[in-house]
């Protein structure tokens, strides 16, 4: 019989984009721009992400390390205020286990020519899977990935 | 035009209940025993009570002062463990504005006499509605209604 515990943990990740908000906006807003930058590692399988950008909308992509678990992300899109807010809750499975859930807030405020990102996560984790650090780490590689992208595209959508 | 900002706030509750998990899990679980006690405002009388209590499940609640501000409650069920816990989101609208999203986790914990139960509210308050200590304040209002539901059960 699984144990059952929960853990509380609330993170927060600056960033500051050499980007306008619409553009950084644009980039979790349109399905094939979030997909390049909201991935995992290189070496990990992964799947198509799915995502309906709305409010009640879902949003879905999974993938793991080669012969691993997979780790599944599902979110629901709770609020949306075009180029300044994005709130949405999300769970992650790792294989058939639900290891997570999470209230994400991600606020995009114009800094100069650019854009500051104030990404705000209250999750609790269940039954001793993951933790915030590691959950932090992750988000900070995304968030990596983002500002990588924008530099080399910083006015395309 | 609105300006816009977001508030974070965590906030726990513990009540000890002098009933089994399972019925304290189950004044939880079904609508007409949670319609009796969730409510922060006795005179307050829903309109509208949707509940489909399962993961992936929503529930939905209209209420709110007779011709007054209307207060909707929206949720989706993430996790539900019988008898042990229960984690869901909302969203609360005062009319048609959204107020504040909210990940809830209410753990139900076998303990001397009774239950112990552990209600976690980690919440983002919306553009100025940043009232977080009215919302725990109304949360432990429900908890004490609950508290008067089992009572008034085992007296019966």
């Amino acid at each position: 019989m699984t144990e059952r515990s929960t853990k509380h943990a609330t993170f927060t990740v600056e960033r500051s984009f050499p980007a306008p908000p619409s553009r950084v906006f644009a980039a979790y807003a349109d399905a094939r721009s979030k997909a390049r930058w909201f991935v995992g590692p290189d070496d990990w399988e992964k799947s198509n992400l799915k995502l309906d950008f709305k409010v009640g909308g879902r949003e879905s992509v999974s993938g793991g390390p080669p012969g691993g678990p997979i780790h599944y992300y599902n979110a629901i899109y709770q609020d949306i205020v075009p180029d300044q807010r994005i709130v949405l809750t999300y769970e992650m499975h790792m294989d058939k286990t639900r290891i997570s859930v999470s209230l994400g807030t991600t606020e995009f405020k114009p800094a100069g020519q650019g854009t500051k990102l104030i990404y705000t996560e209250q999750a609790v984790f269940l039954d001793g899977h993951d933790d915030a650090g590691s959950r932090e780490q992750g988000t900070r590689g995304l968030f990596d990935n983002l500002g990588a992208m924008l530099e080399r595209e910083p006015a395309k959508n | 035009m609105t300006v816009r900002n977001a508030k974070h706030a965590t906030f726990t509750i513990e009540r000890v209940y002098a009933a089994t998990p399972a019925r304290v899990f189950a004044a939880w679980a079904n609508k007409d025993a949670k319609a009796a006690w969730a409510y922060c405002h006795e005179e307050w009388v829903p309109s509208v009570h949707t509940f489909d209590f399962r993961v992936g499940g929503r529930e939905h609640v209209v209420t709110g002062p007779a011709g007054g501000t209307a207060h909707i409650f929206d949720a989706v069920y993430y996790d539900i463990v019988p008898d042990q816990r229960i984690v869901y989101a909302y969203d609360m609208h005062l009319d048609r504005r959204r107020i504040s999203i909210s990940l809830a986790t209410v753990e139900f914990l076998a303990a001397a006499g009774g239950t112990r139960l552990v209600f976690t509210e980690q919440g983002v308050f919306l553009d100025g509605y940043d009232d977080v200590a009215g919302r725990e304040e109304g949360t432990k209002i429900g908890l004490a209604n609950l508290d008067q539901q089992l009572r008034q059960q085992r007296a019966a």
